[in-house]
């Protein structure tokens, strides 16, 4: 067995189910999840990159949010060619709630999706998995001060991004309504 | 433009936080990637890149093995050696199929090139031919409608010359006639009146002329 592959199962050991939960969360489906997090460790085998890295569990998860991101694109050229939407994951029993739960979280998704990539890492990693800003900081190699900025900034961002959407929305259900 | 506020957004984040994966499935997602970490351990690209010495020495080794294997198959599927009438027999019979076609097809388009040059030939020629006997048709044919159509046309006077003449006689009858029915019927009172009118005439002349024995 190699060096990187006692590596990789140290990381999966280690972070395998953190890296799974994150999947999850971005995805929002647990069999997308699985087979990511297959892929993921799959590309880390096989990158020439990886073996440089020094921390290889910080650039397994930016790789894993890179993944889920790219995934959610894909999945949403699918959606809007046929308009189908996924099994709702909640909580919450009522199924209406449910559903308005489910769309918000995918829209918020979205939007997270559509920011800069730095941005994108900086929420994932501060508001869904819920880490501290020192952290962040030294798993991307910045300061303290500056992950708390580009954490605002990215909150500002994305709340442009959900206010043209409402926009958006609001406009084509008003359009709707008029015909 | 923005209709949704901060609070809002650190909301859906919370909720998306709060998203977890059952500990089932993540045992099963974590040991599959275990079992296909380890399945494929020794074959990845994570080991050492081969040096430049031994990509050249695993392509030469192949081909190596190529030729040899070439020249080994070669030996292998070569042809026993064969009769050289049933080979004539063989190479007759193949000819035979590969070329009697193709001569067939080469004859008959050359006839065909014949028979079209010929054609284009004698096509102008058969036209002139053609184009003067039917001049000649036609001149002969206006010739004889014009000698035919002078007699009827001559015959049609003669006819008419006739008819005229034939008109005149019956006409100077008739007058000759109505003359003498005149004459029987007035001849005495056309005789008086004209001597009447005579003598009137006369004395007219008589009376209007001048008085020269008064001069």
């Amino acid at each position: 067995m190699s060096n990187r592959q006692k590596e990789l199962l140290e990381l999966l050991d280690k972070s395998g189910a953190d890296l799974y939960a994150l999947l999850t969360k971005l995805t929002l489906r647990e069999d997308v999840a699985e087979e990511l997090m297959q892929e993921l460790f799959i590309k880390l085998n096989n990158s020439r990159g990886a073996g440089n890295v020094a921390n290889l569990d910080a650039y397994a998860r930016k790789s894993a949010i890179n993944l889920a991101f790219d995934w959610r694109r894909s999945r949403k050229r699918a959606v809007l060619a046929t308009r189908q939407f996924d099994e709702p994951v909640s909580n919450d029993d009522s199924p209406l709630r449910k559903l308005i739960h489910s769309e918000e979280m995918q829209e918020t998704l979205d939007a997270v999706g559509r920011l800069k990539k730095s941005s994108r890492e900086v929420l994932v990693m501060r508001y869904l998995q819920q880490e501290s800003y020192d952290d962040i900081a030294e798993q991307l190699g910045k300061t303290s001060h500056q992950v708390r900025a580009l954490c605002s900034r990215a909150i500002r961002s994305l709340r442009d991004v959900l206010g043209s959407n409402d926009h958006q929305s609001s406009k084509e259900i008003h359009n709707v309504a008029n015909r | 433009m923005s209709q949704i506020d901060e609070n809002q957004i650190l909301d859906r984040l919370k909720r998306l936080s709060q998203v977890e994966p059952g500990q089932e499935t993540t045992d099963h997602a974590v040991q599959r990637v275990r079992d296909t970490l380890i399945a494929n351990k020794g074959c990845r690209v994570g080991l050492a890149p081969p040096s430049l010495i031994g990509r050249l020495m695993k392509l030469a080794a192949a081909a190596v093995l190529m030729i040899g294997a070439g020249f080994i198959g070669g030996r292998l599927s070569a042809p026993e050696p064969v009769n050289v009438q049933e080979l004539q027999a063989a190479l007759e019979n193949s000819l035979k199929s590969s070329l009697v076609p193709a001569i067939r097809q080469e004859l008959i388009s050359q006839i065909d090139g014949r028979w079209q040059s010929t054609l284009a030939a004698s096509h102008a020629q058969v036209k002139d031919e053609l184009a003067r006997q039917v001049r000649r048709d036609l001149t002969e044919f206006a010739a004889q409608t014009l000698a035919a159509s002078g007699t009827r046309t001559e015959q049609r006077l003669m006819e008419l010359i006739q008819l005229i003449e034939a008109a005149r006689v019956q006409d100077r009858q008739r007058m000759a006639s109505a003359f003498d029915y005149i004459e029987s019927r007035f001849g005495n009172g056309l005789v008086t009146l004209a001597a009447r009118t005579d003598e009137l005439l006369d004395a007219e002349r008589v009376g209007s002329a001048p008085d020269i024995s008064e001069n």
